[in-house]
């Protein structure tokens, strides 16, 4: 899919983060909060809802990471370890318009661990009054196998967003560099980027078939496997 | 761009922000502090005592009642059963123990509860096991108290549990010798059996023929001596030379009335499996079965002679 407009790249502030970039990230946060706090409060047809749509979510983003704009895309935070190290040794560029070396493995682990979350919860049960839509698939002693490993990723989660925020954190308040307004506002200061960049942002229409793409999948799924 | 502070001053912050929001953690979640508190050795471990009351009488009835939906392979509201340790951590509401606290409400409730525990029609704690622990709790839910101080508990029970027959293992097994079998059941109406229904083994009943069943009869049967664990030759016409040595799955060996003597003693002594023998009424000699004897074969009918 060819990405079909290009930003503006000499005002103060520059365009970084496209708008279904930064949707998926606060959707992402909202979400990941509604479904710990429906399934603490067993409200358990909550959390399937918000389970299934965290699913879609994160589909919709394995695609984008592909299809989407140039800070959107895999291969542009995705590196190897051992970029990420120098990075952190402070060598290497230090300005990025998207995400810097460190930042991508976060966001690439963090896609991977919620990936793992939501799966496993499609073939989790409580044994009582909650079943996953994929759970009769399975035995049940690999579907409470699997529960709890649900559980137990859901603890290394909350690491991560630990983590992901004390490193935030790090940026705005040691290193003066404010992460979290980009990711809002889409835009950054020009000083904050490198010089002649030139980003190329896709269609947002793109980002809309890609999430009915991922809802459709998601909802097949769910029929399929309680049908 | 906002002002900067210095990376310990920001660790230090972290280290400050973090500590409380475990300590607002423990706070909301009694189960959580529970579990900081023993893995950090801030509580000693619990354990209890192999002769207390909750090992021999509680604990048992979590693990057939309670461990199955809150042990190792699930925790439902993150409530372990299968410990002592697991039990007083509580669950994602903390405590569970006390002599009003959610263990006990929630196994007392009515089954139409649905907070009823077990759920889903799962059978319930009965009277005695609701009485058993209702007494740990009321003392206070410890791992030291020997079972045999209290005093008002029920009666130990221990339940029986009784295999599942499956027909189709029992057909299996039965199949090689059943030609066999159906052949000598037709030569010897009423003799031959299978011990149950839910086994391959036989049984054989030659004291019905009596004195029509002699050594040439027994040696008849030895093509089934694999699966005949029970053998009744009382008051058959069998000698010491009939070929007993070859049953050597025979467990239980009826003898009484026979005309046996201490000679059939060697042949008695190459039946392995045997567990119970009764010589009633005949002339083998007790010293001559010492050997069984000292195997633990139960002998039943030594020095008798007449009953």
């Amino acid at each position: 899919m060819a990405p079909d407009r290009e930003a503006d790249t000499k005002p103060a502030a520059i365009l970084v983060w496209d708008a279904p970039t930064r949707l998926f990230h606060w959707s992402l946060v909202a979400l990941v909060f509604v479904s710990w706090l429906s399934a603490d409060q067993g409200y358990m047809t909550v959390h399937l809802l918000s389970g299934l749509t965290l699913l879609a979510l994160l589909l919709f983003r394995l695609a984008w990471g592909f299809f989407g704009s140039t800070t959107a895309r895999f291969g542009d935070f995705l590196h190897a370890p051992p970029r990420v190290l120098r990075y952190l040794r402070g060598r290497g560029q230090r300005l990025h318009a998207g995400h810097n070396p460190a930042g991508g493995a976060m966001v690439m682990v963090l896609i991977a661990v919620l990936l793992a979350q939501a799966v496993t919860g499609l073939f989790a049960t409580d044994s009582l009054h909650f079943t996953g839509p994929l759970a009769l698939l399975v035995s049940e002693d690999a579907s409470l196998r699997l529960t709890t490993l649900h559980g137990t990723i859901f603890n290394l989660i909350l690491l991560l967003v630990w983590l992901h925020v004390v490193a935030v954190g790090f940026y705005l308040l040691v290193k003066g560099d404010n992460l979290i307004r980009p990711m809002v506002t889409g835009r950054k200061p020009a000083s904050h980027v490198p010089d002649g960049l030139r980003l190329v942002f896709t269609h947002p229409v793109i980002a809309v078939l890609l999430l009915a793409v991922s809802i459709a999948l998601v909802t097949a799924l769910f029929f399929w496997g309680t049908t | 761009m906002t002002g900067r502070i210095s990376a310990w001053a920001y660790a230090a912050g972290v280290l400050l922000v973090t500590g409380c929001g475990i300590a607002a953690a423990m706070a909301l979640r009694p189960g959580f502090a529970a579990t900081v508190r023993q893995v950090t050795g801030l509580e000693p471990a619990r354990i209890a005592a192999p002769d207390s009351f909750y090992t021999v009488r509680v604990a048992p009835l979590f693990d057939r009642h309670c461990a199955g939906c809150h042990g190792a392979r699930a925790a439902k509201g993150q409530l372990r059963l299968d410990s002592f340790a697991a039990v007083w951590r509580g669950g994602r509401h903390g405590d569970v123990l006390g002599k009003d606290g959610e263990l006990y409400r929630r196994i007392t409730l009515p089954q139409s509860d649905e907070k009823a525990m077990p759920p889903d029609g799962k059978p319930p704690l009965s009277k005695d096991e609701l009485t058993v622990i209702r007494l740990w709790l009321a003392d206070g839910a410890r791992g030291d108290v020997p079972a045999a101080t209290v005093k008002d508990a029920p009666r130990l029970v221990l339940p029986v549990t009784i295999p599942q027959m499956n027909p189709q293992d029992v057909a299996r097994q039965r199949a090689p010798l059943a030609d066999e079998l159906a052949r000598l059941q037709k030569r010897y109406p009423g003799l031959i059996a299978y011990e149950s229904l839910a086994s391959a083994d036989l049984q054989v009943n030659a004291m019905l023929a009596g004195k029509r069943f002699g050594d040439a009869d027994l040696q008849a049967l030895l093509p089934l001596a694999a699966r005949i664990v029970r053998l009744d030759l009382s008051g058959t016409a069998v000698t010491d030379a009939a070929p007993l040595s070859g049953l050597r799955a025979v467990t239980h060996l009826r003898l009484a009335g026979t005309g046996l003597t201490g000679a059939v003693a060697p042949a008695l002594d190459g039946m392995a499996a045997l567990k119970v023998l009764t010589v009633t009424g005949t002339n083998i000699a007790p010293e001559s079965l010492a050997g069984l004897r000292r195997r633990g074969v139960t002998i039943h009918g030594e020095g008798d002679d007449g009953a």
